[in-house]
This record gives C-alpha cells, sequence and structure tokens, in this order.
C-alpha cells in the first residue's frame, strides 16, 4: 500500500547515535544501587514503576488519542490482584504476575466496551466515573477480600529460583528489569500493524475507516493493551510497598498519569520517560520547599506547557 | 534535530543525577542525636502534619537549650508524606538514610503503614497517633502507638452510649477512611457485647459537605442517638445539618471531632454535642499540659490543632526520657525500656506500651459541647 | 412523603450549587474547548476573600445584608481579574496548541491556587460567621427548608436566566457565540476574538465566585483543599446536561444533585458516589453528548 512504509531509510548518523544511546543509558541505571544510598534507590525503583504505567497511559491516551483519566484502576487492579493472591491464596508473587496483568487486561477490554462509544471529554467523565466506582468498591470491601479503606498488608518478596529479592537492590532491578522489557515493547509497538492503525485512527477516523481499519477493535486492544501493562506496574507497586490501600489508585493518582504523558509528549517514549521524572522525580528534590513545594510546582507545571506545548520531548512527525 | 533533542536529554538526566548526589551529599556530619518527622506537611491532613513538626521542634528546642541530651545537640529532620501511603515508603527510607534515632508521625494511619516495615527492617523507632489495629497487628517492636488504639475508645464509647446513657436506638455514622471506619466498626461490635441496639450503619462522602441525604434517611428511622466516627470538619456540619432538618437525635462523636472548629462550624446546634476522647489540649488538667499548650503558643501563636499534636509530643518525650534513662541511643535498649515503661507522666495523661506497642491507660472522657464552645467534662464525673 | 420531599430538597439545594459553579465552567468551555481544571479552586479562592472582608468588618455595624453584598461584590471583582491573570499568563500562550497542554496548564492553575491559600490563609478549617442571614426554617409537607436554601436555588435560577439572555440577546453575546463556533471566521467577521475572550474569563470565574461564597455561606466552613471536589462536580454537572450548553450546565448540576440524594436516601449511603456515577454513564450512553448537547459530527 503506497504511503503505508514507514520511512526507515538510511538513517542518519545522529539518529543512529541517539538509538544506541537509549540501551547505554538503561545499563548506566543499572548501577544506580551501587552509587546512590537506598532512598534514591526506591526513588529509582518507583521512577521505573510510574514509568511503566505513565507507558501504558500513553498507549490509549498519546497514541490512541483516547482521553482516559481513570488510568489508576487498572494499576489497582494489577496490585490487588497480587495482593489477594499472595496474601489469602499464597501464591508466590512472580505467580500472580500474569494473572495481574490478564486481569488488568481484562478489565480494560471489558470497560472499553461502553467508553469506545463515547468521544473526547464524555469518555474522560466516563473513566473519571468508573475510577470512582473502582476506589468505592474496594473501600466497601465486597467478599471480604480487599481489606477495606486498611487495604492489604503483610505481601510477600518475590523470589527467583529460590533466591529472595527481599533487598531495595534486589526489588529496583527488578523493576529496571521490567521496564527495560516494556521499553522494548513499545519500541516493537511502532512498528506493528496494530501501531499504524491506531495512528490513522488518531489522525483520521473516518479516512481510516475507510482503510479498512475496525475502530471499536483498535480501541478495545489499545485499552486491554495499555490496561495490561498497567496492571503489571500494579504488580510492582504492591511488591515495593508491600501494602496496597485504596488511596493509592484514586483519580488525583489518574490525573497524574494523564499530565506526565501530556507534559513529556503523547506518544514519545523518550517524552513520557522525561515527564515520568519531572512529575515523580521533582517533587522528590523539591522537598527543601516545605510547605511552598506544590506551590512551586504548580507554576512549573504553567511554564513547562507554556515553554513546550508540545511536551517536553515531542513525538518525531511521521508519515502514517 | 533529533541529536540535539537527545543531548538535551543527557543534560537532563545529568542534572537529575547531580540533583540526586546532592541529596546524598547533605546526609552526612557526626553527633547529634536526630529525630525524624514524617508528616503530611501538604495536602488535605497538612494543618495536622505541620502541628506535629512544630511540636517535635519545640520539644527538641527545649532539650538543646537545657544543653541537650546526653551532652548531644538534637536535630530534626522533616520528611513531608502528603498523607499518601507511596510517598511514606520514600520518607521512611530518607529518614533511616538519615540516620535518625526515632521518627515521629506520620498522622494518618495509612502513611505510617506503609512506612512501618522500612522502619522495623532498620530498627528505627516509630511513634505515631496512627490508631488502625493494623499498625500493632504485625508485631514489629519498633512501633510505639502514642493515641489509644481504636478498641479501648470504642469499649469506652459503647459502655457510655448503651449503659450511661440508656440510648435503645443507635445510628452510626462514618466516613471511607481507614480511621473512622475502624473505629465505626469496632464501636458497632462493641455494642453488640453490651447487647445495645444499632439501627443501621451509614456513610458520608468526607470530600463533600451535603450530608442532608443520609441524614435525611437516618431521620426516618427515629433513632435516639448519633454516633459519627469521623473528622471534626464534617461532624460539625453534621450536627447542623441535623437541626436543620429538625432531627432531634443526640449527637455523640469519635476522638477526630475534638477541635475547636467543631463548634464554630456546628454553630448554634453546637450545644449539647458529646464527643469522646482524652481532653482538649487546653483543657488537659497536667501542669505539663498547660506549659506546653502555652508555650507552643507563645512560639507559633495559634493552639495546637488537635490532641494528636501533643500525643506525638507524648510520644517524642517518652523517646527522650528512655535515651536519658540507657545513656544511649542503641534501639534494642530503648525499645526494651519503652515496652517496660511505667506511669509514664504524659501531656495526655499517664500511659504505658503493652507488648504491641499499643498505649495503655488513657483516661477517655465523654464530654459536653457547650453553646459557646468550651467543654464540660460529664462522665466519668469530674471528681470535686 | 416528608422524607422523599425532604430529598428533593436537600437534592435541589445541593444541585443549585454545582449548577451555579457549572455555569462558569461551561461558559469558558463552550468558548475555549477548555477544562478549566482551574475552576473549583477559583470558587473556593472567592469563598476565602468573601470571608476575609465579613470576619475584617464583623463588629464595624453594618448590617447582615450589606456586609454579604461587599463580600460578593469583592469575591467577585477579585476572582474575575485573577481569572484574566490565568487567561492572560496560562491560556493565551497555549491556544494554538493541543487542547490538551491548556488542560494540563489547568492543572498546575489548579495546584498553584489550591496551594496559595494554604500559604495566605493557613492549612485549617476556617468557619463563616453564622449570623448573616436570617436562620428562617420554613415546613413544607413535614419536610423543612431554609432561607439559604431557597436563596441558593433561585440565584441559580435568576443567574442562568440572566446569563442564558446575555449570550442569546445581546450584540456581545452573539460576538461569543460566534467565536464560540469558529474563532477564525469570527475574527474574519470583525469580531475581536481576544477581547471575547477575556470577557469570558471575566464573567465565568465571577460567576464561580458567586457560587463558592455561597457553599461557604450555607456550609459555613472553608478549606484550601475543597475547590478540587466542587470543580470536579461541577464539570461532571456540565457534561451530564451537555458541556457548552448553559440550561444545560443548570438541568446537570440540578440531576446531579438529586441522583447524590436519592441514591443515599432510597438505595445505599456506602455506595452513594458509586451509584451516583453509574447513573451518568448510563446517561451518557443513551445520549453520548449530554442531555441537551449537540449530536457530535464526527469530529471530535
Amino acid at each position: 500500500m503506497p504511503g503505508i512504509s514507514p520511512s526507515r531509510s538510511a538513517p542518519k548518523s545522529p539518529a543512529r547515535a541517539s538509538r544506541a544511546l537509549w540501551p547505554l543509558l538503561w545499563v548506566a541505571g543499572l548501577t544506580v544501587p551501587a552509587v546512590l544510598d537506598s532512598s534514591w534507590v526506591s526513588i529509582a525503583a518507583m521512577f521505573a514503576i510510574y514509568a511503566v504505567s505513565a507507558l501504558s497511559e500513553d498507549v490509549i491516551l498519546g497514541r490512541g488519542g483516547m482521553f482516559d483519566m481513570g488510568h489508576a484502576v487498572y494499576f489497582g487492579v494489577g496490585a490487588y490482584a497480587t495482593a489477594i493472591l499472595n496474601t489469602s491464596f499464597g501464591w508466590p508473587i512472580l505467580a500472580t504476575l500474569p494473572a495481574a496483568v490478564l486481569l488488568a487486561a481484562a478489565a480494560g477490554a471489558l470497560l472499553a466496551g461502553p467508553l469506545t462509544r463515547l468521544r473526547g471529554d464524555y469518555l474522560l467523565v466516563a473513566t473519571i466515573g468508573f475510577n470512582s466506582i473502582f476506589v468505592l468498591t474496594m473501600q466497601n470491601d465486597p467478599g471480604g477480600v480487599t481489606g477495606g479503606s486498611d487495604g492489604i498488608t503483610g505481601i510477600g518478596v518475590p523470589s527467583l529460583f529460590g533466591f529472595p529479592l527481599a533487598s531495595q537492590s534486589a526489588m529496583f532491578w527488578l523493576d529496571w528489569v521490567v521496564l527495560g522489557i516494556v521499553l522494548l515493547l513499545m519500541r516493537n509497538l511502532d512498528r506493528s500493524e496494530f501501531g499504524r492503525a491506531q495512528r490513522y485512527l488518531k489522525q483520521d477516523e473516518l479516512a481510516a475507516g475507510t482503510l479498512g481499519v475496525d475502530a471499536r477493535k483498535v480501541k478495545t486492544q489499545a485499552f486491554a493493551l495499555g490496561a495490561g501493562l498497567a496492571g503489571l506496574a500494579g504488580t510492582l507497586f504492591a511488591v515495593q510497598l508491600s501494602t496496597v490501600s485504596p488511596a493509592s489508585f484514586v483519580f488525583t493518582e489518574s490525573v497524574t498519569l494523564f499530565a506526565v504523558v501530556i507534559v513529556g509528549g503523547p506518544g514519545s517514549v523518550p517524552g513520557v520517560l522525561l515527564g515520568t521524572a519531572l512529575m515523580f522525580v521533582v517533587p522528590q528534590i523539591f522537598r527543601d520547599f516545605a510547605q511552598y513545594r506544590y506551590f512551586v510546582f504548580g507554576i512549573a507545571m504553567i511554564a513547562v506547557m507554556v515553554l513546550r506545548p508540545q511536551g517536553l520531548w515531542p513525538q518525531r512527525r511521521r508519515r502514517a | 534535530m533529533i541529536w540535539k533533542q537527545t543531548a538535551g536529554a543527557a543534560s537532563a538526566f545529568a542534572v537529575l543525577t547531580c540533583a540526586m548526589l546532592v541529596g546524598v551529599a547533605t546526609a552526612s556530619a557526626a553527633s547529634p542525636i536526630r529525630f525524624g518527622v514524617q508528616a503530611p506537611i501538604t495536602g488535605p491532613y497538612a494543618d495536622e502534619g505541620q502541628g506535629i513538626e512544630k511540636a517535635v521542634r519545640l520539644l527538641a528546642e527545649q532539650q538543646n537549650a537545657k544543653g541537650g541530651l546526653l551532652g548531644r545537640q538534637i536535630e530534626v529532620t522533616v520528611c513531608d508524606d502528603e498523607g499518601k501511603p507511596s510517598q511514606a515508603a520514600i520518607c521512611a527510607r530518607q529518614l533511616v538514610n538519615a540516620k535518625v534515632v526515632a521518627v515521629i508521625g506520620s498522622y494518618t494511619s495509612g502513611a505510617a503503614l506503609a512506612a512501618e516495615p522500612i522502619y522495623a527492617a532498620a530498627d528505627v523507632l516509630q511513634t505515631s497517633d496512627g490508631t488502625s489495629n493494623k499498625l500493632s497487628e504485625q508485631g514489629f517492636k519498633t512501633w510505639f502507638g502514642n493515641a489509644a488504639p481504636n478498641s479501648a475508645e470504642a469499649e469506652f464509647t459503647a459502655n457510655y452510649l448503651v449503659n450511661v446513657r440508656a440510648f435503645k436506638r443507635i445510628a452510626v455514622l462514618t466516613d471511607h477512611s481507614s480511621f473512622a471506619t475502624g473505629l465505626a466498626d469496632e464501636v458497632i461490635k462493641n455494642i453488640a457485647a453490651v447487647h445495645g441496639n444499632v439501627v443501621e450503619k451509614a456513610f458520608v462522602n468526607a470530600d463533600s459537605q451535603n450530608f442532608t441525604p443520609v441524614l435525611t434517611k437516618l431521620k426516618s428511622l427515629n433513632p435516639d442517638v448519633l454516633y459519627y466516627s469521623g473528622y471534626f470538619s464534617d461532624g460539625g456540619l453534621i450536627r447542623a445539618q441535623m437541626q436543620q432538618l429538625g432531627m432531634d437525635a443526640a449527637f455523640v462523636g469519635g476522638d477526630a471531632n475534638q477541635n475547636v472548629s467543631f463548634a464554630k462550624i456546628a454553630g448554634a446546634a453546637a450545644g449539647g454535642s458529646v464527643i469522646v476522647n482524652v481532653p482538649a489540649p487546653q483543657d488537659l488538667p497536667y501542669p505539663a499540659a498547660k506549659q506546653f499548650v502555652a508555650d507552643y503558643k507563645a512560639k507559633y501563636g495559634a493552639l495546637p490543632p488537635s490532641v494528636f499534636t501533643l500525643t506525638n509530643a507524648d510520644g517524642m518525650r517518652a523517646i527522650l526520657e528512655a535515651i536519658e534513662a540507657t545513656k544511649g541511643t542503641e534501639p534494642a535498649a530503648l525499645e526494651n525500656h519503652l515496652h517496660h515503661l511505667v506511669d509514664f507522666q504524659g501531656l495526655t495523661g499517664t500511659f504505658a506500651w503493652n507488648e504491641r506497642g499499643e498505649r495503655t491507660g488513657s483516661p477517655f472522657v465523654a464530654f459536653e459541647v457547650q453553646a459557646d464552645g468550651a467543654y464540660k467534662i460529664l462522665y466519668p464525673e469530674p471528681a470535686k | 412523603m416528608g422524607t422523599f420531599i425532604q430529598q428533593v430538597f436537600n437534592g435541589l439545594t445541593v444541585g443549585g450549587i454545582y449548577a451555579l459553579i457549572a455555569l462558569g465552567y461551561t461558559m469558558v468551555y463552550g468558548v475555549m474547548r477548555l477544562i478549566n481544571f482551574a475552576h473549583g479552586d477559583l470558587c473556593i479562592l472567592g469563598a476565602f476573600v468573601g470571608l476575609t472582608l465579613l470576619t475584617g468588618a464583623a463588629g464595624s455595624g453594618h448590617s447582615g445584608a450589606v456586609l454579604l453584598l461587599a463580600a460578593f461584590v469583592l469575591a467577585v471583582v477579585v476572582i474575575a481579574a485573577a481569572g484574566v491573570v490565568l487567561e492572560l499568563v496560562a491560556y493565551r500562550p497555549l491556544r494554538k496548541a493541543d487542547r490538551l497542554s491548556a488542560v494540563v496548564s489547568a492543572l498546575g492553575a489548579s495546584l498553584l491556587i489550591e496551594n496559595s491559600i494554604m500559604l495566605i490563609w493557613g492549612p485549617d478549617v476556617h468557619v463563616f460567621p453564622g449570623d448573616l442571614l436570617p436562620a428562617t426554617t420554613w415546613t413544607v409537607a413535614g419536610a423543612s427548608i431554609t432561607f439559604v436554601q431557597v436563596m441558593i436555588i433561585l440565584a441559580s435560577v435568576l443567574l442562568m436566566a440572566a446569563l442564558y439572555l446575555f449570550i442569546h440577546h445581546t450584540r456581545f453575546g452573539t460576538a461569543i457565540r460566534a467565536t464560540a463556533i469558529d474563532q477564525d471566521t469570527a475574527r474574519l467577521m470583525g469580531i475581536k476574538v481576544n477581547r471575547v475572550i477575556l470577557t469570558v474569563f471575566v464573567i465565568g470565574p465571577a460567576l464561580g465566585a458567586i457560587g463558592g461564597l455561597f457553599v461557604g455561606i450555607y456550609y459555613r466552613e472553608a478549606y484550601f483543599t475543597m475547590g478540587w471536589t466542587y470543580g470536579l462536580y461541577a464539570f461532571i454537572a456540565a457534561i451530564l446536561g451537555g458541556i457548552g450548553n448553559i440550561p444545560g450546565a443548570m438541568l446537570g448540576g440540578v440531576l446531579l444533585g438529586l441522583f447524590n440524594a436519592f441514591a443515599a436516601g432510597y438505595i445505599s449511603s456506602s455506595w452513594q458516589d458509586a451509584i451516583t456515577f453509574a447513573l451518568l454513564i448510563a446517561i451518557l450512553l443513551v445520549r453520548p453528548t449530554g442531555l441537551l448537547g449537540e449530536p457530535d459530527a464526527g469530529k471530535v
């Protein structure tokens, strides 16, 4: 089909250099536990977890163009799946991981049914509604499995070939490896048929329809994929904190994930990573501002958008 | 163009790394005894969190003015957990790295719970007003709750409602917070134990101000008392809206209703409301408490936001005393000392800790809010 | 029966408050297509500004009605000015950008305003004086309704009517509607688009200030994080009615208030919000652009 092959002819050398830089940066990240103290190791671990959930939000919001402001639901489904299967049913942590991903993906596909019938801001409000329903459900503790408002404590540590990954560094490496896998996945997504279909849809839904793209199917797939990846991040989150509670999955958390994608650059992997750093790591550095912290942060958010309206690192222009 | 962007990102990454290293560099130096504060300095609980920080700084300043502790100065490190579990875990690691002996806070049970295993693993003492049962159930020897557990308050409350006041139809109202639902459930359990009658358990949404729908529902059930386990800002409104709806049931509130603003928000409806708690900071009968409240007011120009400012101060005072008594900051010795504390003279009454780190011996009272906002103790009847 | 009528009054009052705040929300949205997440915080900032005047002038000998009027005027002026500053600094530079950029800028503004309130007035709960308005209560068929409640319902109806007339029956209103449909075409027809938008950012936040001050007077409390929830509910009300549509904001607000009341009163108070949101989503599935919204032509 003319015009569809992605422009991959003869990359110029700077582009190749940039491609080599990312694996290098990722490998450099592995040394964090060796050079930084443990509070920064846990911040780096949280960065990896939030980066995965922000990338998963990007699949729906940035690439899919659907205003999902309830993404904490899928993050929460994954975290609760791991917490419940581990503490009530005695599953090992790593065995809960596929279950968490599948359950979250199923939740995404299920909610996509009604959601994909809505557009723009109407979809946004419906996702806010689902977020609120999810949090209230966890608080009301149906069937006595979610622990109500207290949540669930005492989640175990993962073990690999009999070795418990109990130390902060070991957990960081687990998170970092998962982030690496998700980054590879995102790269392949760009080149896949699904990724192309998403780009057509975002640019012009009517025209995409005439090219044979099934809009409902692609949108549902985007929700399932984004939700599944968020569920993966949820498992890591539950393990990192060893406790889950409804407060971690409230609507304001969804708003933050939404803002990460827009601040970083929708559809751009390095952009979303930078956005995550800005929204999660910078507030940690701002601690010295004490009660002025979020006052300054609010100004910073406005300034970033005004100075970089397309995001910190916008998506490269692609020919669809 | 792409190259330029990459260079930009690399330099951003470098800046970030430098900032991390600065964070590391500041955590060295020697000799002082360090205390940590983990509290919500921003966000919805900022009022209480800032109160805890102020109380700890005041105690440290007073101790340092006396020449410090064991001849060493006291230093305070504060970390803002925003009342969120994920931030609490990060705070816990930061404070552990700052080599603190003990941490005061956090205000909310949820944030204290997320930090608890990290302090336990690092052998750092933790004293918080969190009252969720889960905090003491996990059996960490570093945990010292400085407010009485929900179970003690619930037992007192049930006895007061059923036996002292002889209410026949009790309606229980709570919000969705970890603290308030825990207290409400304990109260219901204890009411059943003394053969009382709960006609309904209902919920309010703490983010909202509109409680008339649920109150209208409760009114139709004709309760003779409404017990509310949540926070004062909502409790005062509930009291006002009961009057607005012509609901004549009595109002009894849990400990979080005790705040100077309760009476102001309830307005004309405030008089006659009953609150169960240890007495308010300014009403504590102990000389040390009066002195502390006066010092606090002199330094900060306002009263402590609630009695939890003082229970957290009590947690710190007990640890200061333990350091003095054990002549050192060895965690095991401190834990052993604190678990065997006898009749510690706290600002909020005489107390001790059991082996699970639960505060024992808290003199709960039921006091009535007067029309002018003052408190009058109803039960147990004050000795003349 | 008394209980049912009481629940209707309960729902109408809170619905009136949501409607008051939603009017400003939907007006800004209609022209700018901007979800102004800072709107709720502007409203509560208005409540704090009004409260400062009320407590500052307490004991000055003026009657409650005079003080209240002065508080409303001051709040409206200050918040309208804040709205204009917000538009010039945070939104105007983003007018040509992707509209989600402006949404994130609005989120930043929300944080900024909320934390400014905390820094200026402190993090504690502030209480409004209770003797500003008569404490009259009427009993209708076994249900009670107070003077303040009646005032809120009346004010929201009157302001909605005034806004509707202004938009649909004045020359300037026509300019606003033209700008809402297509800014470029409006400019070609000689409409000063920037002036129209500035005016919208005067009227919207001014209406919000009135709503915020009513919240303070009715519930008699204000604290710095309160704006977020009211902003969110007002946004939902506006969406429910069909965003950008003025009678829709009113209808959405009142329905949201009634849903809340009936959910808590007749189904389950522990699932109150879940029931409200489930109803909202169900309505959107039947009417994907809200109750009074124009059908979507296919472009997002």
